[in-house]
């Protein structure tokens, strides 16, 4: 239950400030100038902030859509990302976002129009190359999609664009709004997965993989295109059972047709990151693991790594052809 | 166990402008005045888990305490820091405890302290004053200290870790001029469950900070044995922190038991984590 909500003065009459406000009205609400007063300052824990995360309404000013780093893409020749939202109602151990910033409290940014403008921009000065856009980078794309609405909103600029690629990434239940309106090629709903005992292990506060299958198996049957990213791959005792297991259980359960791409991608951090995290959690069965700073990024041994995307894509190979599995390498 | 774990088993700074303010704390946590030539006076619980400091009115003897109390308690980054005080306010009522989740004073930039505790205590934006004010028409709470407090508690430790509580002590329907030593006694007095609480949310908090930055169990007995340059002790320290995770003490010692110096004890402790298969059955 969000307690406090910081809401920018700029925003404080914003209909869609509004809308949210609605959502939280027991909530104290305080004014800010600008979301970095509160957001992202030096001296917070991340991890206690975690605890009792606040919810703060801003404006994004700049840097609205962004290119991805490469070696992050699906397919397509240009690849972009936005996030209407910093930080993620879950907390998944191997998360960059509990490195990357200091502070748990959500950012919401509430000018959807000013992302619209700055997405119509990007698709512009890129007419006529095949382009992927990725919601969800800084946060779950759809998690809180109940309390922001912007998935329903910015399928509406997407349907404009039916040779466009969207990708939202989630570990949500969220069926809205896919179940309510007709579904769209060009949008991909990605889903994270790792196998069942891990995934208990390392994702806190999410579903379980048996219902984000189900889910999945779901919006599939209406006709929507499916995503399936084994990003970051888990290395521990037994993994080639339980990753074989997975993926039997994925495939049989979702019809080949609906798959969109598979991406792999290995357990990674810039060594900085490692270590703020390793601090943070010092006890974490995760990061007593084998790995290892590899020229400025603390991973698995590159042995490792090969051999898990080797094995892991030679079994979804069996079902989905090489042009649609990408291996994730940022 | 040694001293300094005592000390910091938990660790709360107190920062309090009155002697009447702080009686009843220190009353609570049994502390007794430090003697020798202090510049404020500090108080102590039996234990050094708990000091205080009367800074007196104002800004700047707020700031300066902070500090004082810093330097003289050893407080580690673990500490928690907590002002407590009577407040003026215009909207609350006589008598209540409340938290402060903003601070501002006659300058540009507002200080958003951090309210995690789990209370249900009503939560006010805080002003603080140079001179004192009877104008309460458009403040929340109204203090002379909580911003300079503020300021200096947050370079000494994480923001989640400093907590200002303010008790509503006068305002348009009680004259700041009715309270004397007693009621401020007695303003304290009735909240102090509400009080202690709070504290041990922090005291926890303070806690559990110090066991997750404590050394590796093992870190002090293998520095005698070997002898570790700086650089190696990091890595000791950090490689030591994963492999006790998954390595009882015993068996670190034992497979360390061959090792004719520092190098060769990370590089066993390094091959250890490489041939470490996370067991994810066991979660």
């Amino acid at each position: 239950m969000i307690e406090t909500i910081y809401i920018e003065k700029k925003i404080k009459n914003h209909p869609r400030a509004d809308f949210i406000l609605s959502k939280f009205k027991k909530a104290r609400l305080i004014e800010i100038d600008r979301y970095s007063e509160i957001f992202n300052k030096r001296n917070q824990n991340f991890k206690i902030q975690k605890s009792r995360p606040d919810l703060i309404l801003a404006h994004k000013e700049s840097g609205l859509v962004l290119p991805t780093p490469d070696g992050f893409g699906i397919g397509n020749s240009k690849n972009f990302y936005f996030s209407h939202m910093y930080n993620c109602i879950y907390d998944c151990r191997y998360c960059f976002l509990q490195g990357m910033y200091s502070s748990a409290n959500y950012v919401i940014f509430v000018n959807f129009e000013d992302f619209d403008n700055a997405l119509e921009k990007v698709i512009r000065e890129n007419e006529g190359s095949k382009m992927t856009f990725f919601s969800g980078y800084d946060c779950d794309s759809l998690a809180l999609e109940n309390v922001t609405g912007f998935a329903k909103h910015i399928l509406g600029l997407f349907r404009k664009y039916p040779k466009i690629d969207l990708e939202f990434r989630t570990k949500s239940l969220q069926k809205e709004p896919f179940i309510s309106v007709k579904n769209m090629d060009n949008i991909i709903i990605a889903y994270s997965l790792m196998p069942d005992i891990i995934s208990s292990a390392l994702d806190n506060k999410t579903p379980t993989i048996a219902k984000r299958i189900d889910n999945m198996t779901n919006l599939a049957s209406k006709g929507w295109k499916i995503g399936l990213r084994f990003d970051p791959l888990i290395h521990g005792k037994d993994w080639k059972e339980l990753y074989q297991e997975l993926l039997e259980t994925v495939f049989k359960s979702i019809p080949l047709s609906a798959i969109h791409s598979v991406s792999l991608g290995s357990l990674r951090f810039p060594k900085q990151m490692f270590k703020d995290i390793l601090k943070l959690y010092p006890e974490e069965k995760l990061f007593s693991g084998p790995l290892f700073n590899n020229s400025g990024v603390v991973s698995y041994d590159q042995e490792i790594e090969a051999e898990m995307t080797s094995f892991c894509t030679k079994l979804i190979n069996k079902h989905i052809d090489k042009s649609r599995i990408f291996k994730c390498s940022i | 166990m040694t001293k300094n774990d005592i000390i910091n088993l938990h660790s709360i700074r107190w920062v309090v402008a009155l002697k009447e303010e702080a009686k009843t704390i220190i009353e609570l946590y049994r502390m007794k005045i430090i003697d020798g030539r202090n510049l404020y006076p500090i108080y102590k619980s039996f234990d050094g888990t708990h000091w205080l400091i009367v800074s007196g009115m104002g800004k700047q003897n707020a700031a300066a305490a902070t500090a004082y109390l810093y330097s003289v308690s050893s407080a580690s980054d673990s500490a928690s820091w907590i002002n407590l005080g009577i407040a003026g306010c215009g909207i609350g009522k006589y008598g209540d405890l409340c938290l402060v989740d903003k601070i501002s004073d006659n300058s540009l930039q507002n200080r958003y302290p951090i309210t995690i505790p789990k209370i249900n205590l009503p939560r006010m934006a805080l002003f603080t004053t140079d001179v004192p004010m009877n104008d309460y028409s458009s403040k929340e709470l109204i203090d002379m200290e909580g911003i300079a407090f503020y300021e200096i508690a947050s370079k000494l430790t994480s923001n989640e870790f400093i907590c200002l509580m303010k008790v509503i002590s006068d305002g348009p329907q009680n004259n700041i001029k009715a309270l004397n030593r007693t009621k401020i006694i007695d303003l304290i007095d009735l909240n102090i469950r509400d009080i202690k609480t709070i504290v041990s949310y922090y005291e926890k908090l303070s806690h559990f900070d110090f066991l997750k930055k404590r050394k590796p169990r093992l870190f002090d007995v293998l520095i005698s044995k070997w002898h570790f340059s700086v650089t190696q002790r990091h890595k000791l320290e950090s490689l030591l922190r994963r492999v006790e995770t998954f390595l009882p003490d015993n068996n670190v010692l034992e497979v360390l038991n061959d090792c004719k110096k520092a190098s060769s004890v990370l590089s066993v402790l390094d091959l250890k984590i490489k041939k470490n298969e996370v067991d994810w059955s066991h979660s």
